[in-house]
């Protein structure tokens, strides 16, 4: 018997059942976390589930930006080759070009993953799904909705394809608005077929929902009118900003030009800016109230007191300032209604050096807003050079400094408020706000009657009169800095004002930018703007009129 | 063997099959109630897509403009021209 036959396969057996053994422990005792780590990256995927975006509400519930659920459907093209039906389906329910597809297809061969569409109606995606075609997946998204369009496009901004807040409020609240997005785990097959939820990670935390303190109505009608003044006036842009003089609160907030937030294809980014937040012009006269408040705080000018403005020129160093034409002897309140160059200037060099700024520095010129609109420009205004009398004047009726708009408001609700400077917000309040005094009650008082005679028989603005009403306003005119010095052609006209003037109930500011034609002084172009939106502002609010009203009764 | 030791054996059996077929239950369920997620996700889904709709062409219905022209075109209103005051 040859014995060693019979040993000599049990021995290799032995072996190759030792080297086996010796194999599976390896495998799964020293290597095991290592394979197991390469299997779960080839199978279980992550993943993310959309939170839903909270809508933005006006003060009174009209929704402004709302998210709609949507989906992308996505492929592999890398595993996937469609073949004609399946890419016969998608073309036609998804309204794709074939030819477009199938390049975008080839180009893509090697990825792992391309959007055949992205944003596709729920009804269009269940369509697809019932169809049942290999190779194409769905995934939730979302896409926003803006109502109102180009109305509100400036303060509430757009998201972008991914729901991330580009501008505006959808960016400035994009944490609150956004939410947190859920987890899952699955596991998927070779095909990236979804086989099982593993497990649920995170559920999805809808956003917060916004209420804004706009009142549509308000900015619907502000667009509008600002819209035809700058058609008819053919002007760059124009800004609009209304406030709630008891809450502090933006009720309109309007820009020209504006773009549509719902289609931005082809849209090249023009009239995007928020002009009335992030840019700032030479306020002109719009100052002077603040001037004249400088004067009465010195406590040597009442509204009564007479002011020589003769001859309707006077020479500050080597400045000429100069009226439209000889007011002659006027009292201070004439002053600020004729808005005299001289007058002011004759007062302002009569005052502490500081003393003009200080008022424009406690009304808020040269500081932030802080509405929380991205971009906010914070204006200029400086106390260099004070000591210099043209400086001083010039201050005086508005020139050497910037202001926003927005701020141009915030100064003026100082006034309408009686002294008390408050927040200004863009979100809606439920408590009155907290404000400091910055002016005395009186003297502010006082101003605004002198105000009021702006907009009265031979005031620079009748046009912002509104009947039943009594306005409180100042208009500013100024020109534009070209490349060489100021530009006598380009202007900027403006109209800030206060309705009713005896129990303010909204400040609002309108700035035309560079209109074209004859007449282009913030009496004739800004007021009349000013006029009809208060008049129909006061009828929605219900405020009661606090003037006698033509008797035609 | 004991009869004790054959006890335990037993009841170690008995334990694991029905410690097994538990895991197929629970395993049953948890399916279940995955599809069961879905579902609910899919009709919160549909829920959200016809609620933003609605906001949606509510908005559009009580836009200004349209409001206004229904107003004054429909319903022949306008805005009195001369302001009236009525004392009580």
């Amino acid at each position: 018997m040859k014995l060693w036959r019979h040993y000599t396969v049990v021995g290799l057996f032995v072996v190759s059942c030792a080297g086996l053994v010796a194999r599976v422990v390896y495998l799964n005792v020293t290597q095991r976390e290592f394979l197991q780590q390469q299997g779960d990256a080839r199978s279980i995927r992550f993943e993310t589930l959309p939170a839903y975006r909270g809508v933005v509400y006006d003060r009174l519930g009209e929704p402004l930006a709302v998210s709609t659920p949507v989906v992308a459907v996505w492929t592999d093209p890398s595993l996937t080759q469609f073949d004609a039906t399946t890419l016969r389906a998608l073309t036609e329910v998804l309204d794709l070009d074939r030819v477009a597809l199938e390049r975008r297809l080839d180009a893509q061969a090697k990825r792992e993953f391309m959007y055949v569409k992205r944003r596709v109606s729920w009804k269009k995606a269940e369509q697809l799904r019932a169809l049942g075609l290999e190779g194409v997946f769905f995934q939730p998204e979302y896409r926003r909705y803006y109502p109102a369009g180009e109305t509100t496009a400036h303060v509430i901004g757009v998201t972008d394809v991914d729901d991330v807040g580009l501008e505006g409020i959808e960016l400035s609240f994009n944490d609150l608005l956004k939410g947190q997005h859920g987890r899952k785990m699955v596991l998927k097959d070779r095909r990236g077929n979804t086989v099982q939820d593993l497990e649920y990670l995170s559920a999805p935390q809808f956003g917060t929902d916004l209420t804004l303190s706009l009142d549509l109505r308000l900015q619907f009608f502000a667009y509008r009118e600002l819209k035809a003044a700058v058609a008819g006036h053919r002007a760059v842009s124009a800004s609009l900003v209304m406030l709630d003089v008891r809450t502090g609160e933006v009720l309109a907030l309007v820009n020209l030009p504006s773009y549509n937030p719902n289609d931005l294809s082809n849209n090249h980014y023009q009239g995007m800016r928020n002009r009335a937040v992030t840019d700032a012009y030479e306020p002109g006269s719009t100052v002077k109230p603040f001037t004249v408040l400088a004067a009465l705080e010195s406590g040597r000018y009442r509204p009564s007191t007479l002011i020589d403005t003769n001859p309707g020129y006077f020479r500050v160093g080597r400045k000429l300032v100069k009226d439209t034409r000889n007011f002659g002897v006027i009292s201070l309140s004439e002053v600020l209604q004729k808005s005299s160059q001289v007058g002011i200037a004759r007062v302002a060099l009569t005052l502490d050096e500081r003393a003009v700024y200080d008022v424009l520095n406690r009304a808020g010129y040269g500081a932030y807003v802080g509405t929380g609109l991205p971009g906010e420009s914070i204006g200029k205004l400086s106390d260099r050079g004070l000591g210099n009398p043209v400086m001083r004047t010039t201050l005086a009726y508005g020139y050497g400094l910037a202001v926003s708009p927005l701020q141009l408001a915030r100064a003026y609700l100082s006034l309408a408020t009686f002294g008390i400077r408050i927040p200004v917000s863009v979100v809606k309040q439920n408590d009155p706000p907290k404000g400091r005094r910055v002016f005395d009650a009186d003297r502010v008082g006082e101003i605004l009657d002198m105000m009021v005679g702006v907009t009265e028989a031979g005031g620079t603005a009748p046009k912002a009169r509104v009947t039943g009403y009594r306005v409180a306003g100042k208009t500013g005119t100024s020109r534009k800095v070209g490349s060489a010095g100021y530009d006598d052609r380009r202007h900027v006209a403006l109209f800030a004002g206060i309705v009713p003037a005896t129990d303010p109930r909204i400040v609002m500011v309108v700035v035309v930018n560079e209109p074209q034609g004859k007449n282009i002084g913030g009496g004739t172009v800004a007021a009349p703007i000013f006029s009809r939106v208060a008049a129909r502002t006061m009828r929605l609010l219900g405020v009661k009129p606090d003037s006698p009203v033509s008797p035609s009764v | 063997m004991s009869l004790v030791r054959f006890a335990t054996w037993l009841l170690l059996l008995v334990l694991v099959v029905a410690s097994g077929l538990q895991v197929a239950r629970t395993s049953q369920e948890v399916r279940s109630l995955h599809v069961l997620r879905e579902q609910a996700q899919r009709e919160q889904d549909e829920h959200l897509a016809e609620y933003s709709r609605l906001l949606i062409e509510r908005a559009a219905l009580a836009a200004y403009q349209s409001v206004e022209r229904t107003a004054r075109d429909e319903l022949g209103m306008s805005f009195p021209e001369d302001v009236e005051r009525i004392e009580p």
